[in-house]
């Protein structure tokens, strides 16, 4: 029983040093936004800084226009994953309930998409943008996101729909529903667990997406949150990471807090498709 | 969820034989979004490989065949960036699966806290790469942390090592990065596999009088084989995906030594502006990235 409750303890404590380890960076991240600006290269380094400031969150709230990139951010990743979830799930409906020539072909050239880095695009896909005149617009970053998330979304919510027994779309048909009525009636709320699974990992991609934005958005007014944080690095290089920090610990907040409401969809969403 | 509903009997598919209208509205914006931004790019980026590309109004594009081709395999940087992003795989796909499993091994193991370990060990993967990418080099900076530590806390060298500032170094600090950011990912694919493996193989075996250690080799480890599939396949494709750890810490310097695959075609595409090469390098990266998943594909089916 002793040997027992000692393995025990010594499985917490392995765990408990590992959890130490890798949250090691993102303690220092939260120490440095909360340390004075000037003594940022203090020596020694500490992880726990002696004194606490919010300094660094006043600057770049009240004197750099960073609510900018943060609205930015948002208003793209909304966009992206409304648009992704509704037409991912209508071509997941059409690939799961009927047949029509050329599906097979269409759901293997998505599958086989998956596979290819999205960046390998990029250059097409930046003379596309110019051609439409999206450089340096929000509209921009959004078709290209979609075009990214699509496939994995489909494919995801597609199984989803597979595993809904077809009676109730039949009980629609008879009752002289057409294939809309089906969509929204049926489909959308009995797939929206899936639904809202990919969504969390399509906001997600695009609120932390960079070397898109970095290609398509110049403005400062224009620029999203990845790209605010790393160019204000690169201006002011080695001085202000105080203020680089802060910005990161802001716009991470969202992202914790949607995960902890959240992480039961962010772990089925990831699970469901390891384990086939 | 979805097992409550497979005991009713399946029903054949909608046929449909006509045209309908509903179904082309719900296709079309899915097609549209596909075929444009994906397909037609696939597409224009296999025309663009064989030409000068010039990108914008009224540029002239000139063909040149199979140049963009040669120029890429004879260029010395791109047996770099391949080579350094083939040893990222490497070196960062194994770390990534033993530790997250190991992780996985110990969480599924214990009663209390259990949320509490898979929300912290998961937190690096929600965190975004370029956070992550400039955390990191703030620690691995000549005055930074790591070098304070190792020098004056630990006294292991007496100089500092300048991490980011030479290729091995440079390389190592974004496999570093990368096994750290991936752990949690694999942690929670592990932990959802494990718990689907039958208790009653685990029984048999304490009869058996197996061992912990058998237990894992004989029952665990086989029963999560798929799973262990499909990270491989996922780690290789997001190994070929590397760009922002690299871009925000190294830039590729010194010399370009500490490129991968997909900083050198950015910066050849949109710093050098040589956009046919760059074409012809995506189009190659794309290449080895899909015959690297279909051999895996293909050995696997054969393992199983």
């Amino acid at each position: 029983m002793m040997r027992k409750y000692k393995y025990k303890l010594l499985i917490y404590f392995i765990l408990l040093i590992g959890v130490i380890i890798t949250s090691t960076p993102m303690i220092y991240l939260i120490s440095t936004s909360l340390r004075p600006n000037g003594s940022l290269y203090e020596y020694p380094p500490k992880l726990i800084p002696n004194k606490v400031t919010l300094e660094n969150y006043r600057y770049i709230i009240f004197k750099v226009d960073f609510y900018r990139s943060f609205l930015n951010s948002f208003i793209v990743a909304l966009c992206s994953t409304l648009l992704a979830a509704f037409i991912s799930s209508s071509l997941a409906f059409c690939l799961a309930r009927f047949d029509f020539p050329g599906k097979r072909l269409l759901f293997a050239t998505i599958m086989a998409t998956m596979i290819i880095p999205g960046m390998t695009l990029i250059i097409p896909q930046f003379e596309l943008a110019v051609t439409f005149k999206l450089i340096n617009k929000l509209g921009g970053l959004i078709p290209v996101y979609v075009a990214w998330v699509l496939p994995f979304s489909t494919f995801m919510i597609k199984g989803f729909i597979e595993g809904i027994p077809t009676d109730f779309d039949e009980a629609i048909y008879i009752d002289g529903g057409n294939a809309f009525t089906v969509y929204r009636t049926i489909i959308l709320p009995l797939a929206s667990p899936s639904i809202a699974a990919v969504s969390i990992f399509n906001f997600l991609m695009a609120w932390e997406e960079y070397p898109w934005a970095l290609t398509v958005i110049n403005d400062l007014e224009k620029r999203t949150l990845p790209i605010t944080i790393s160019g204000f690095f690169g201006q002011h290089n080695f001085t202000q990471w105080g203020y680089v920090f802060a910005m990161s610990v802001i716009s991470l907040l969202p992202v914790i807090i949607t995960f902890l409401f959240f992480q039961q969809y962010f772990v089925s969403g990831l699970s469901s498709g390891a384990i086939k | 969820m979805s097992h409550d509903y497979q005991i009713l009997p399946r029903r054949k598919k909608k046929q449909i034989k006509k045209i309908n209208f509903q179904l082309i509205f719900l296709l079309i914006p899915g097609l549209i979004v596909f075929g444009l931004f994906t397909i037609y790019p696939i597409v224009k980026l296999f025309v663009m490989s064989f030409f000068d590309w010039q990108i914008g109004f009224e540029q002239k594009s000139i063909f040149v065949g199979l140049k963009n081709y040669i120029n890429v395999f004879n260029d010395p940087i791109f047996r770099k960036a391949i080579s350094n992003t083939l040893i990222y795989a490497l070196v960062t796909v194994p770390s990534q699966i033993i530790i997250g499993l190991l992780v996985a091994v110990l969480i599924h193991s214990i009663k209390r806290f259990k949320i509490t370990f898979r929300v912290l060990y998961y937190l690096p993967v929600i965190t975004s790469w370029v956070i992550v990418a400039l955390v990191f080099k703030y620690i691995f900076n000549n005055e930074g942390f790591l070098n304070y530590v190792i020098t004056d806390l630990l006294h292991l060298t007496t100089n500092y090592i300048p991490w980011l500032d030479q290729p091995s170094t440079g390389m190592f600090v974004a496999q570093l990065l990368g096994i750290w950011k991936g752990i949690g990912w694999n942690m929670v694919i592990f932990l959802a596999a494990l718990q689907g493996v039958p208790l009653e193989l685990y029984e048999a075996a304490s009869i058996d009088g197996g061992g912990k250690f058998k237990q894992f080799f004989y029952i665990t480890l086989p029963s999560i084989k798929n799973t262990i599939l499909f990270a491989v396949v996922m780690l290789s494709i997001g190994a070929f995906n590397v760009f922002t750890s690299i871009q925000l810490m190294t830039g590729g310097h010194p010399a370009h030594q500490t490129e991968v695959a997909l900083t050198w075609m950015y910066y050849k595409a949109f710093e050098a502006r040589d956009f046919g090469y760059a074409a012809a390098l995506s189009y190659i990266i794309a290449m080895i990235i899909t015959m690297i998943t279909l051999s895996q594909f293909k050995y696997f089916r054969k393992f199983k």
